[in-house]
């Protein structure tokens, strides 16, 4: 190698200085906080993989370096690169998609390939809790909600733009296997298909959001009401529900996920216009009835809108409004698979007086649902006192 | 541990090197221990069978060298380290593979299947085996000389810089330095250059170009172009990985004073595949040719034996690389290139086109060879290669993925990886003539690279799984 003393010299201090400033400015820093270097934390745990993994991932979430550097980098990356991480997609003209959305429609459902851990099959899961609910008279009515790529894949891909491609395929196909398997569902694609056949730019989900739009929520709503009145489930109610428009700012789940400050400043939080429903009996906003025939589970989906600002104007509020009687609910963020039905059995009294339970599942966890597709049994209700 | 970070960079990194420069002797028992901590990082248990191929492989070695030259002693120990070596390869990362298989061909013949025992693979396994055994056999055929004490042979195995993912040190090369080795500050100097540059390589380069290789290889049915183009982007991938491993191996091993064989010239500008394995991955190419090649009998025993050492030999070098039928026929598909080319004295059949036809042909043979390396199994494999000719349409939510893949950063790095690829000067040329210029770029895509690495998820070398 040719180079000067000097050169040498130069190269070296600068490289040691950086591979040796780090761990002595967060030494500094800890110190200067009274605690004890968080390195030293390696020599109070046993040396096991769990822990020298976990002791790792400390100290890289801990390092100053990290800490100050990356908000930068992550906007340098998405400003050159329109990379928003792990976690998100940059679709066309401001859209942002959640990335397991899109992997979940781009990769092959039911894997073909042996994975890490054994898959659980939703099928299973859902007619095993379909007949056990049939044992008691309780109907079930699936509502699988599309992904937001499923529904605007053209504001995602240029080339389903071009081409005015559909890209929903799994849920479909699995859809066909329920209703092969007598399990009643609600198509709300084949809704949400139609309604932009007709009107391209309805805003059935949010821009920087994984779920719907209040539209796509009533529509949901509409749908799955017109569905159990038409099996005739339950017996209509009489409860006038009313409306009122509330505004709302949002930001987006996904651009919340991207966790970079900076870039959310280049994005303008949305104008919604939320319809929260009023009780007219007591003029505040809809409450659930756990008494109610009608016991709906499911996940976020549920969440926005009705647990969320502003409160009472999502999923379950509207479907009430439908159905003009209260019903009751079971939400869990991302658990719509097993979490929720975890949950049932440990609420018995919720199942109690059921006619029908409606269970709304984002498509994407028909694969990545948290803890899978196990089988719950329900829960017994005969020993819970009425409430 | 790996290279690309926090822990290495920031701790494991600087504590070495401090603690090395202070000490006055013995270094060789203190780079052994730093470098069982390095590997056991991973499982502390690996560590175990690290040891014990290490020690065993001493024993032999040690047998070897105190035995009269043909004795039978001196063969049973070199046959006992051979068996042994590779009955533990062949324990970790085959028996699976034998398994499955095993139950395939019951499962046809309707004759019910065996449970399978799953069995971790050790990470790194293959290289510090075929490392381990090197030693023995190179002390039998009298290439070097017995080890001093088992430490320094420990050493040689265990030796963190190179350990996980080559270069293969054999123990002829290194048997020197081991006991006398220069640290200078322009050998430093110029380790900490390729360090840095394979560091860059890895963190901008490999791991942005794995985006859309995994996407690609991983959707339903994917378009031609996006087909085309996912192999690409694997292709700059491998490339860029695993030659930054290796620069950073080297980059390491200067640092404590060790000059390690040169793994990469350039393979993306091979006009052969011939010349192509002069390029990519040279010490297996070479390993594979001294310890396998040449006793089979190489090219002595006439032309067809040639061919077919050739093909044995490629296809053992598959089977190396992974316990996968996608490897053996990656491995066959190469041997029988070679073997080819051999037979049209060593040109392939487009030899008397322009170099750069030449150079293209060459690459597209080799991403060909790709699909089944990077595949999963030979089914998706054959879907790949349908998709690459226009046998099969995109269909389902494949219509999205250009939205993954052809990202802006995508489309700049990769267009970049095209120009490194086929420039002449490597990471290795480029160092040798440091200016001030280049410290200032060094030190900026170092930084650059931090702070990549700072939002990147964990994302280890390819090569860790071989």
């Amino acid at each position: 190698m040719t180079a000067s003393k000097r050169v040498q010299i130069l190269l070296l201090s600068l490289f040691l200085l950086v591979i040796f400033g780090e761990g002595a400015v967060q030494a500094i820093v800890e110190l200067g906080r009274g605690e004890r270097p968080q390195a030293l934390d390696l020599f109070t745990r046993t040396p096991n993989a769990a822990n020298l993994r976990a002791y790792e991932t400390e100290m890289e979430k801990t390092a100053w370096s990290a800490k100050a550097l990356r908000p930068a980098m992550q906007y340098v990356r998405f400003a050159g690169y329109g990379d928003l991480g792990e976690k998100a997609l940059l679709g066309r003209d401001g859209w942002l998609f959640y990335r397991p959305d899109v992997s979940f429609l781009l990769e092959p459902w039911p894997q073909t390939v042996a994975t890490p851990v054994p898959q659980d099959d939703p099928l299973k899961a859902i007619v095993a809790f379909r007949d056990a609910l049939a044992e008691r008279g309780i109907a079930l009515l699936v509502v699988p909600a599309p992904g937001k790529p499923s529904v605007y894949p053209d504001r995602l891909s240029a080339r389903a733009a071009r081409t005015h491609t559909g890209a929903h395929g799994h849920a479909r196909a699995f859809m066909d296997r329920l209703e092969e398997a007598g399990v009643s569902c609600v198509d709300l694609f084949a809704l949400y298909r139609e309604a932009r056949a007709e009107n391209a730019d309805a805003q059935l989900y949010l821009a920087r959001d994984t779920h719907w739009s209040p539209v796509g929520l009533r529509m949901a709503a509409s749908a799955v009401a017109d569905r159990i009145r038409a099996e005739g489930w339950i017996a209509e109610g009489a409860v006038a529900y009313e409306e009122e428009v509330v505004a709302i700012q949002r930001e987006g789940d996904v651009l919340r996920m991207v966790d970079a400050p900076r870039i959310a400043a280049e994005f303008e939080p949305e104008q919604v216009d939320c319809q929260q429903i009023i009780d007219p009996a007591t003029g505040e906003p809809y409450r659930d009835d756990p008494a109610s025939p009608v016991l709906v589970l499911g996940d976020s989906f549920l969440r926005i809108y009705e647990r969320d600002e502003p409160g009472s104007a999502g999923f379950i509020a509207h479907l009430a409004r439908e159905l003009k009687q209260p019903v009751a609910s079971i939400v869990s963020d991302g658990g719509a698979s097993t979490l929720v039905r975890q949950e049932l059995q440990r609420k018995p009294e919720l199942l109690r007086g059921k006619k029908l339970v409606v269970w709304e599942f984002v498509e994407r966890d028909l694969r990545f649902g948290m803890e899978g597709w196990k089988l719950v049994s329900l829960p017994n209700t005969e020993t819970v006192a009425p409430s | 541990m790996v290279f690309t970070s926090h822990i290495f960079i920031f701790y494991f990194l600087p504590l070495t090197l401090l603690v090395y420069y202070l000490l006055p002797v013995p270094r060789n028992f203190f780079l052994l221990i730093m470098s069982y901590i390095f590997y056991g990082w991973w499982n502390p248990w690996f560590a175990s069978l690290m040891l014990f191929a290490s020690y065993a492989n001493y024993v032999c070695g040690h047998v070897i060298a105190t035995s009269p030259v043909g004795s039978v002693r001196r063969k049973r120990a070199l046959v006992a380290s051979i068996v042994i070596s590779l009955t533990t390869l062949g324990f970790f990362k085959y028996f699976m593979f034998f398994e499955n298989n095993l139950n395939a061909m019951l499962d046809v013949l309707g004759a019910g299947t065996l449970p399978v025992i799953q069995i971790t693979l050790p990470i790194g396994i293959s290289f510090f085996i075929f490392q381990s055994l090197s030693y023995p056999i190179d002390v039998y055929r009298g290439d070097s000389p017995p080890v001093r004490n088992f430490f320094d042979f420990a050493c040689f195995v265990a030796l963190f810089p190179q350990l996980i993912a080559g270069p293969i040190v054999r123990y002829n090369t290194i048997a020197e330095q081991l006991v006398q080795r220069d640290h200078t500050m322009e050998k430093f100097t110029s380790g900490v250059a390729l360090f840095i540059l394979g560091f860059a390589k890895k963190i901008l380069l490999a791991n942005q170009m794995g985006g859309p290789a995994d996407a690609v290889f991983s959707a339903e049915s994917p378009a031609m172009l996006d087909a085309w183009f996912g192999v690409v982007a694997y292709a700059f991938q491998i490339y860029f990985d695993f030659s930054a491993y290796s620069d950073m191996a080297i980059g390491l091993g200067r640092m404590f004073g060790f000059e390690f064989p040169r793994n990469f010239n350039a393979p993306y500008l091979s006009d052969s595949i011939t010349d192509f394995w002069r390029r990519w991955h040279i010490s297996l190419s070479t390993f594979l040719r001294d310890y396998l090649y040449i006793p089979l009998g190489g090219n002595r025993h006439g032309e067809r034996r040639t061919y077919i050492n050739l093909t044995i030999v490629m296809l053992l070098g598959g089977l190396w690389h992974g316990a996968n039928w996608t490897f053996v026929i990656w491995g066959a598909f190469h041997g029988l290139l070679l073997a080819f080319e051999r037979w049209r004295g060593k040109e392939s059949v487009y030899s008397r086109l322009p170099r750069p036809l030449r150079v293209g042909i060459t690459f597209v043979l080799v991403l060909f060879s790709w699909v089944l390396f990077r595949s999963v199994d030979i089914s998706t494999a054959s879907a790949y290669f349908k998709a690459m000719l226009g046998l099969a349409s995109a269909s389902g939510g494949s219509v999205l993925l250009d939205s993954v893949i052809y990202t802006r950063g995508n489309l700049i790095v990769m267009a970049l990886c095209a120009l490194l690829a086929v420039c002449g000067t490597q990471a290795h040329d480029w160092v040798e003539k440091l200016t001030v210029t280049r410290v200032v770029l060094l030190i900026g895509v170092f930084v650059l690279a931090l702070m990549t690495m700072f939002v990147q998820a964990f994302n280890p070398f390819l090569y860790f799984q071989f």
